[in-house]
């Protein structure tokens, strides 16, 4: 097999890259100078080499533990939970959370064989029980009907711990507007309506 | 290629691209369909919420029988289905439910099979947490009658022999490969191995052929007892469907991966106690 057929075919094991979309990308590398395809594979090695799971949290980070889990301007008493890594960098971009946060690692999902094993649970209830002063925990999985079951899940197993359990709020998005809002939305933002005294 | 407008469930969904999606639907009028929602991650998508696994409405689809993936032009939800989501019991049921459409329907109408979804998840919706697990195998088994797979259960599968249920003790040997309870003269001399039959209390043939009459009260079934109706259901459709076959949602709600693991089971079902009155998520 020739090299620029081992690109393409590596290429399209990507997700959402077919064939022809990787035959694009391998033409277009070659088209280059040899500096930016050495740099791309120089960023893939070091993502591979060096990039990890926070033994806390379980954030991919380039450090151990994470930058979040090692500030200590960050309340400890107050942990997030999230499906995905890339979930921590969403509310981290939202610049209003000041606890930490646990990554799960996916969801329940029985169709695609995810069940809690494959969750880490066991890093979390280990956070909540250690005696660490965890006082809230945030279930902040996406609303779909898997990230639900998975809070609902979360809910259930964290209940013996006594600790508060919350999870974040279901609406309308900012700069939304309601005759395009779908009833589901509307109706969850209703359900979720309060005190106009407690909005800041 | 002609816009069809029919009912659907949403069966499965993949990422496709950053902003559309795969769905995978039961129709009422075409099938399994798998279809493309461009578009549906966009925060303005006109499908919003519609799109929720399980969730059921009227699918727009632009339809072209030699096509492997049709478009999905517009979906107006008519039940999302959320209650199943409270209770992780009800969500494996109903998931279960979704894998074996999916993987065991075929693509051409099918309305009875959809029916028999449809109502075995707003059935699900409803049960109360003592009856989740009977409420799901009543739908599971009602489902697989719906696409050709309802075991024999009053005669004997091979000879057509009436097996009635028995009032009090004794056992009844049901074949899984053949698909039905064997009559004495048909079924093997135990001990029972896997590839003959095996051998159910009386109480478990009553409370099977309850699960398997959507107008019988539904059979209260202690932990133990469900889990071996569960074990039952998985053996018989990981046999007609092929053992080599992955069935991750079954095998989630076979084993309940979500609770505490109950005592070590026996092999044969211990008879139920006597049955409590149905409850009325059932119907």
């Amino acid at each position: 097999m020739s090299a620029i057929e081992d690109l393409v075919t590596e290429l399209s094991q990507l997700p959402g890259i077919g064939r022809k979309t990787a035959q694009r990308l391998t033409f277009y590398l070659l088209k280059q100078p040899v500096e930016t395809a050495r740099r791309l594979a120089d960023a893939i090695r070091a993502v591979r080499d060096r990039v990890k799971a926070c033994g806390v949290c379980g954030m991919l980070t380039d450090d151990d533990p994470c930058v979040i889990c090692s500030d200590p301007r960050r309340d400890p008493s107050v942990v997030c939970v999230v499906e995905e890594s890339a979930d921590v960098g969403a509310i981290e971009r939202a610049g209003r959370f000041r606890g930490r946060y646990h990554v799960l690692g996916g969801r329940l999902s029985p169709l695609e064989g995810v069940g809690p094993e494959a969750l880490h649970l066991e890093h979390l209830l280990g956070r909540v029980g250690d005696g660490s002063g965890v006082r809230e925990v945030i279930i902040a999985t996406n609303p779909s009907m898997e990230g639900e079951v998975t809070a609902t899940y979360l809910q259930q197993v964290l209940r013996p711990s006594g600790v508060r359990v919350t999870r974040i709020a279901r609406g309308l998005p900012v700069g939304g507007d309601l005759e395009y809002a779908d009833g589901v939305t509307i109706a969850q933002a209703l359900l979720a309506r309060r005190d106009m005294s407690e909005a800041d | 290629m002609a816009l069809v407008t029919t009912s659907a469930v949403v069966l499965r969904t993949y990422p496709y691209s950053e902003t559309s999606k795969i769905v995978r639907l039961a129709t009422r009028d075409l099938g399994v369909q798998s279809a493309i929602a461009k578009g549906v991650l966009r925060p303005r998508s006109r499908f919003a919420a519609g799109l929720e696994l399980l969730s059921e409405g009227m699918a727009q689809l632009y339809h072209r029988e030699t096509r492997e993936l049709q478009t999905l032009a517009a979906f107006d939800l008519l039940v999302l289905r959320r209650e199943l989501a409270q209770d992780v019991g009800r969500f494996a049921g109903a998931t279960a439910q979704a894998e074996l459409m999916l993987k065991m329907a075929p693509e051409a109408p099918l309305p009875g099979a959809y029916d028999a979804l449809t109502t075995g998840l707003d059935a699900l919706r409803a049960a109360v947490p003592d009856a989740v697990d009977a409420v799901a195998l009543r739908g599971l088994w009602l489902l697989l009658g719906a696409l050709g797979f309802a075991p024999a259960l009053g005669s004997c599968v091979r000879d057509g022999t009436p097996v009635p249920t028995l009032p009090g003790g004794g056992q009844v040997a049901f074949s899984t490969a053949e698909g039905g309870v064997l009559c004495a003269r048909c079924a093997p001399p135990p001990p029972p191995t896997s590839n003959q039959a095996t051998r159910l209390p009386a109480q478990a043939h009553r409370d099977l052929v309850a699960l398997n009459d959507p107008d019988a009260p539904l059979p209260a079934l202690a932990p133990p007892h469900a889990a071996a109706h569960r074990r039952l259901l998985a053996r018989f459709v990981r046999h007609h469907f092929g053992e080599a076959s992955t069935l991750p949602a079954l095998d989630f709600w076979e084993r309940h991966a979500w609770s505490p693991p109950l005592p070590p089971p026996s092999a044969i079902p211990a008879p139920a106690p006597a049955p409590a009155p149905a409850p009325s998520a059932a119907s």
